[in-house]
């Protein structure tokens, strides 16, 4: 396989790839949630819950491999198959290509397997002289061009259809209408009869190896996988004995979520359970370890052993959908692949695809065995900054970044040297980096920071009657400016304080504050991440209630501070104390400091449309917050965003590493926001903000940015704002 | 038979291009495959016609029983092929049939249009009741596919056809009077 930069720099040059799966995730996403929502209905039980109950089977599993694998094996014997357990990819490749000899097979018909793909079984028989043909359409394609799949599921996804009647024009040498994909896809018919009617052996790989009956469960919607199973005199099955489930019941657990996560199909056309060979045929099963056992060890990851291989993962990916999965991954591709390549693949494979990842968190919504492919992907990251290194421009970013004095000053000499391009809430900056700087306009940085301002400033409670007597009237709220509104969008941070004050809040602002530590954290640069994190507990210590403009941090702070501090029990102890106490301010708002209904109503009703945050949703579990807070407080009509809840491509360090990337997610976005007419987006991350307004500056859209915040304190009476002429809280 | 089961079956079948029908008996089954044959052959299943002599006699002369010697070819040139389907499941509009035999998988494999004859006894809801009918079965080799309308494919640009390796055209009879399986 080339190196990742290449695929990388190849998936870019090739626009069929991102828009190609940009309808195929939004069709995607249509079916599967229909079909699991037929599920629920049927079920009485929610998703979650479905899925929780096929996580413990495979859990149950893991928990007792060996005695789910003798079970396995002493039936499927029993039955008449071998079994045959093969520690690494070569000593699988040589046992099948040793059956292969000794039986004089010169042609072997494939069905999908990407264990096969995972081991490199092809070019190994090929380099014998044995001709391995894949029989599923897809993979026929990718064969014939020489190619690998860059989906799980979809393995020919990246291909239009003018290059496939290109291709089987070229090599079938007859003509193919690239109008016509029926005359295309029926063409593997007809071509691969002989072959299966020929072949000495067909392989195929596995959905379930079902212990209670040594029985192998096969899937597929063409019927390819189970004509090599059955013509062919001698079956061999490669699989990883993590597809173990223990009875018939738990495997139509299984079928019940696998074709509705992988294609948004109720079901596939074939299920088929094989019990043994057919009469007069011989069965040889090939359990394939290859890091298995290792992950199975490792805490971090045994869960990811659960994979059903849907491809779910991938089809909610933003940074997928724009490179697709020969650089999204390496053989294994998506979320799974960025996790499992490591033990399969070497950790230098997962070293360039895993820095794609944005960190939204959706690919964990819709995983139909839970597994925490975002927590596992950061861990990922991490091995690889201990273990390959960070680039250099990243590890002197992170550890500036890390200091308080040299982040304070770092702004203010940008601030300063700036100055004079600032147009607005933006900077032009001539000759700076255009890969960088072309799609997405920086942000005009202040010279004085929110921590400065009057409103902030330690001591000082802006006279002002509350605008309501909520729950949290008279609470000691210390606010978490978090480091980008405090230093680069310094009106979010001030206009959280106008909000808290009309709840009725004491609003404090710990000074020895800096940022939560996320941007090293994500990066997986631990120790400056361990300081940061540590420094943020000690400025928070006391306050009754924590609030940030900034869901991120409150992720970081509730849920990766656990992990950042697993060999520190005392520290993960005041981080799950912080835990209890932290909000993001939208989750405040819409509940213990809910103002009431019309509170915000200032006569104004020019529609807007709003953005959730992605983590908010994916790993807050908000709903409809945003859509309420400016429905209900201001009476003003939302117009609903097409893929609301879908990350923004802000990501973090992934909008520095991979800008290409970013660029598209953001254009997938802001053309979503074109849709609905609205003039301005309001969202709930100051990262978020700075990012789509520096996109809408610089591909020319009219579209005001806001975050809720700066949205909500424009509206606040005048005793309790002042409102400048643009509609936005004045910045004192 | 419950008719309330056979349309939700049969509903959830048309949803995958299939077609569910409540027939007559054997001979309701045989018309069915005559229509549907139009003057071309019918390949009946090793496991179906011992199972139903009477298919094979309402059949007549269009009726071809497979064997193992020539069970790909004489599939492969039918025009209907027709197996016994030992479950039809409701909640997916699926049917159970074992083929051990690999001239019982040639029929439902090869032939371009596939009949799945079941009693109406065979009418279960869930997929439970298939796992539990493959539990009780557990122990003995053999081979059970459960189908679910005829093949497809959406590998190219998520178009979707019909009729790729498997059959192009589903049909699943359901014996109304059901006594005779």
């Amino acid at each position: 396989m080339k190196p990742f930069s290449q695929r990388y720099a190849q998936a870019l040059a090739d626009p069929n790839i991102s828009t190609g799966l940009l309808s195929f995730q939004r069709s995607w996403r249509a079916g599967r949630d229909a079909q699991i929502a037929e599920l629920e209905a049927q079920n009485g039980r929610s998703f979650y819950e479905l899925r929780a109950e096929l996580a413990a089977i495979k859990r149950r599993v893991r928990d007792d491999w060996d005695h789910y694998l003798d079970e396995f094996t002493a039936n499927a014997e029993a039955a008449g198959a071998r079994v045959v357990r093969a520690a690494t990819s070569e000593e699988a490749n040589a046992y099948i290509a040793g059956l292969c000899r000794e039986r004089g097979i010169e042609l072997v018909v494939k069905g999908k397997s990407m264990v096969s793909e995972e081991i490199g079984l092809n070019p190994h028989l090929e380099s014998l002289g044995i001709a391995a043909i894949e029989t599923d359409l897809g993979e026929w394609l990718l064969q014939l061009a020489h190619e690998h799949p860059s989906h799980l599921v979809m393995p020919a996804i990246h291909k239009r259809k003018e290059q496939v009647a290109e291709l089987l024009t070229r090599v079938l040498g007859r003509p193919f209408p690239p109008g016509d994909i029926e005359q295309m896809a029926r063409s593997v018919r007809t071509e691969l009869r002989e072959a299966f009617l020929g072949a000495g052996m067909g392989l195929s790989g596995v959905n379930a190896l079902i212990a209670e009956s040594g029985s192998l469960m096969i899937v597929c919607n063409e019927g390819n996988n189970r004509m090599s199973v059955a013509l062919p005199p001698l079956h061999v099955v490669t699989a990883g004995a993590e597809k173990l489930v223990p009875t018939f019941r738990d495997a139509m657990t299984q079928v019940r979520l696998l074709a509705r996560s992988a294609t948004g199909q109720r079901i596939t056309t074939y299920t088929n359970f094989i019990t043994g060979p057919r009469p007069g045929a011989e069965q040889h099963i090939v359990l394939i370890d290859n890091g298995r056992t290792a992950m199975a060890a490792d805490p971090d990851f045994a869960s990811a052993l659960a994979c059903i291989r849907c491809g779910a993962c991938a089809n909610v990916c933003p940074p997928y959908q724009v490179v697709g999965g020969h650089a999204f991954g390496h053989i294994y591709t998506g979320a799974i692949g960025l996790v499992n390549t490591p033990f399969h693949h070497g950790i230098e494979a997962a070293a360039g695809p895993q820095s794609l990842c944005v960190s939204c968190g959706a690919c964990a919504t819709v995983c139909p065995v839970e597994i925490p492919l975002p927590t596992q992907i950061l861990e990922v990251r991490r091995q690889v900054a201990e273990q390959v290194g960070l680039s250099l421009p990243k590890r002197l970013a992170v550890r500036a970044y890390a200091s308080p004095r040299l982040f304070a000053l770092g702004t203010r000499l940008a601030a300063v040297a700036t100055r004079p391009f600032a147009r607005g809430d933006v900077v032009r900056v001539p000759l700076a980096p255009k890969r960088h700087v072309s799609w997405r306009t920086p942000p005009a940085i202040p010279f004085t920071p929110a921590r400065s301002r009057p409103d902030l400033r330690s001591g000082r409670q802006p006279a002002g009657p509350p605008l309501a007597q909520t729950e949290v009237a008279g609470r000691r709220v210390a606010l978490f400016l978090q480091c980008l509104s405090d230093r680069i969008a310094p009106d979010i941070a001030v206009a959280t304080a106008r909000l808290l004050r009309a709840a009725g809040a004491k609003v404090t602002v710990p000074r020895g504050q800096h940022c939560c530590g996320l941007p090293a954290y994500d990066a997986g640069d631990w120790g400056p991440a361990r300081r940061m994190a540590k420094a943020t507990l000690e400025a928070l210590a006391g306050a009754d209630d924590v609030v940030t403009p900034a869901p991120s941090c409150v992720v970081a702070m509730a849920h990766e501070y656990s992990r950042l501090f697993r060999d520190e029990p005392q520290w993960a102890a005041r981080a799950r104390d912080l835990a209890g106490r932290v909000h993001d301010l939208v989750s405040y708002l819409s509940g213990p400091a809910r103002l009431p209904r019309g509170a915000l109503d200032n006569g104004d009703a020019t529609p807007v449309t709003v953005h959730r945050f992605c983590q908010s949703g994916n790993v807050l579990g908000h709903t409809t917050h945003l859509e309420d807070l400016v429905r209900d407080l201001c009476r003003v009509p939302v117009r609903p965003l097409p893929e609301n809840g879908v990350c923004c491509g802000f990501g973090g360090s992934t909008s520095l590493s991979a800008p290409e990337v970013a660029a598209g997610i953001l254009e997938r976005k802001l053309s979503c926001a074109d849709e609905t007419g609205a003039a301005t987006l309001i969202t709930d991350n100051p990262g978020c903000v700075l990012h789509m307004r520096g996109g809408a500056d610089a591909s020319g859209r009219p579209l005001q940015v806001l975050h809720i915040a700066e949205y909500l304190a424009s509206r606040l009476p005048a005793s309790n704002a002042r409102a400048d002429a643009r509609g936005r809280p004045s910045s004192v | 038979m419950q008719h309330r089961a056979f349309e939700e079956f049969a509903a959830r079948l048309a949803e995958v291009d299939g077609q569910a029908h409540l027939v007559a008996g054997w001979a309701g089954a045989a018309d069915l495959a005559r229509g549907l044959a139009a003057g071309g052959s019918v390949v009946v299943s090793p496991s179906l016609a011992a199972a139903a002599p009477e298919l094979i006699d309402a059949l007549g002369e269009q009726a071809q029983v497979g064997s193992s010697d020539s069970a790909v070819a004489g599939a492969a040139e039918a025009a209907v092929g027709m197996v016994l389907g030992d479950l039809a499941i409701v909640e997916t509009g699926s049917v159970l049939s074992s083929e051990d035999e690999l001239a019982d998988r040639a029929v439902s494999m090869l032939t371009p249009t596939l009949i799945q004859v079941a009693p109406a006894a065979s009418l279960v809801s869930s997929l439970d009741d298939a796992a539990d009918w493959l539990s009780q079965r557990a122990g003995r080799a053999g081979y059970a596919a459960l189908i679910t309308g005829p093949s497809r494919t959406a590998d190219i640009e998520r178009s979707l056809t019909i009729g790729i390796q498997g059959p192009a055209v589903v049909h699943v009879a359901l014996l109304d009077d059901g006594g005779e399986a």
